[in-house]
């Protein structure tokens, strides 16, 4: 597998256009030096709901599917991750298990920081908090629209008949 | 200071007795004395109408006393409600961070006290304390797993049946019952409600009630409700 991200956060050249990855230099001094880089094969499992969190995951590249399941073993697809994203937030900030199941849509690059670590950086960075505000509000907003596409029968952005 | 709706009224956070006990509002002195300076606190009767879904962020809603149902609706009128906001949430938080429209409607179901705070003010008050924005992010974080609980439930169950065992078994967990042989809960909700909670009809509802109470897993004394029969809900609610 050959990844085309770089290694380092610093000199990653999608950076600038990546909502959390955007941080200001020192916060991504800290962010680079807590991170741990992995490359995945496609159909890897990086979390499974109701798992403990370990931390999150950010992904520098390739795709991620979001889904939850019913005890009897049915799936339901909450959305598609794409580059940028960051995996695990919610779970790790309310220190509650994993509400979804993470799985590679692709080879992945994916930059794993410990929940612990999180949290220390967070305090630290001012701005690295905010962007996490930020990202969270866009994932409720995706989560509000699935459940209104799930429980009402379609999107109120897009009024596309319900696929489910 | 009594307001009309016979609420007590919080003046300040400052001095508030419950404010350690909620997520939000246990700030840091600095955080907590700018706080009170850019909030407005309000009452409203029972039925009034906080931001509507679509309507553009005007600010946030700190709920201090009553509960707040957060429903979202269809063209044809259909409502299904998310959650029962309780005291100590924000409401309009997500909006008012991202500055796209509310993605759901907030109705007063008791008289309420709300702390308002402008949508400026408020990301102004983020930017200079960290603190706030670090319980901001959890709030948010728990809004999250709420939401991804309300995907799951209504995209995964087959039945009203199971969902309204499910979410009798939730209510039950709460308030120290989850450990007892036949917990009790109060049912603060009209069937027309808990049928918008799990996305089916009214007459559903209470055709589903009396048949839980024909088998007797269920037994209504007054507006409580005593589960007799746990195990046979916990098996309605895993589809078996």
């Amino acid at each position: 597998m050959e990844s085309v991200v770089q290694r380092n956060c610093l000199e990653c050249l999608q950076r600038h256009e990546r909502l959390f990855c955007d941080l200001p230099a020192e916060a991504l001094q800290d962010f680079n030096a807590l991170k741990s880089l992995a490359v995945y094969p496609r159909g890897s499992t990086l979390f499974r709901e109701g798992h403990p969190v370990r931390g999150i995951f950010v992904l520098c590249e390739g795709r991620a599917r979001l889904s939850v399941c019913s005890e009897s073993g049915r799936s339901l697809t909450v959305r598609t991750a794409g580059p940028g994203e960051v995996l695990g937030l919610s779970a790790a900030l309310s220190d509650s298990p994993h509400e979804m199941t993470a799985q590679l849509l692709d080879n992945a690059q994916v930059a794993m920081v410990k929940r612990k670590d999180l949290f220390r950086f967070l305090h630290l960075h001012r701005e690295a908090c905010l962007q996490v505000v930020n990202l969270l509000s866009q994932d409720l907003h995706v989560a509000y629209d699935r459940v209104r596409a799930v429980g009402l029968g379609h999107s109120r952005r897009t009024r596309t008949p319900r696929v489910h | 200071m009594l307001s009309p709706y016979g609420l007590d009224i919080i003046e300040s956070c400052l001095t508030c007795k419950t404010r350690t006990e909620r997520l939000f509002c246990d700030l840091p002195a600095a955080a907590l004395q700018t706080f009170e300076s850019i909030k407005y606190a309000t009452a409203y009767p029972k039925g009034a109408v906080l931001f509507v879904e679509g309507q553009a962020p005007r600010g946030i809603f700190v709920l201090c006393k009553g509960r707040v149902k957060m429903s979202i609706c269809a063209t044809d009128g259909k409502t299904l409600i998310v959650k029962i906001a309780e005291p100590g949430e924000v409401l309009g938080l997500s909006a008012s961070v991202s500055g796209k429209p509310y993605e759901l409607t907030a109705e007063t179901i008791d008289p309420c006290q709300v702390n308002f705070v402008k949508r400026e003010d408020f990301l102004r008050f983020l930017k200079e304390h960290s603190d706030a924005c670090f319980k901001v992010a959890e709030q948010l974080s728990e809004k999250y797993n709420t939401a991804c609980h309300e995907v799951r439930s209504l995209g995964l169950s087959h039945s009203a049946g199971e969902k309204l065992a499910k979410l009798l078994l939730e209510w039950s967990s709460k308030n120290g019952e989850a450990a007892k042989q036949e917990p009790r809960l109060r049912l603060a909700l009209t069937h027309e409600e808990i049928a918008q909670m799990i996305g089916t009809s009214r007459e559903t509802v209470t055709r589903l009630f009396a048949d839980l109470k024909k088998r007797q897993i269920v037994q209504s004394k007054g507006s409580t409700l005593v589960i007799r029969n746990k195990g046979a809900l916990k098996l309605i609610a895993s589809n078996n």
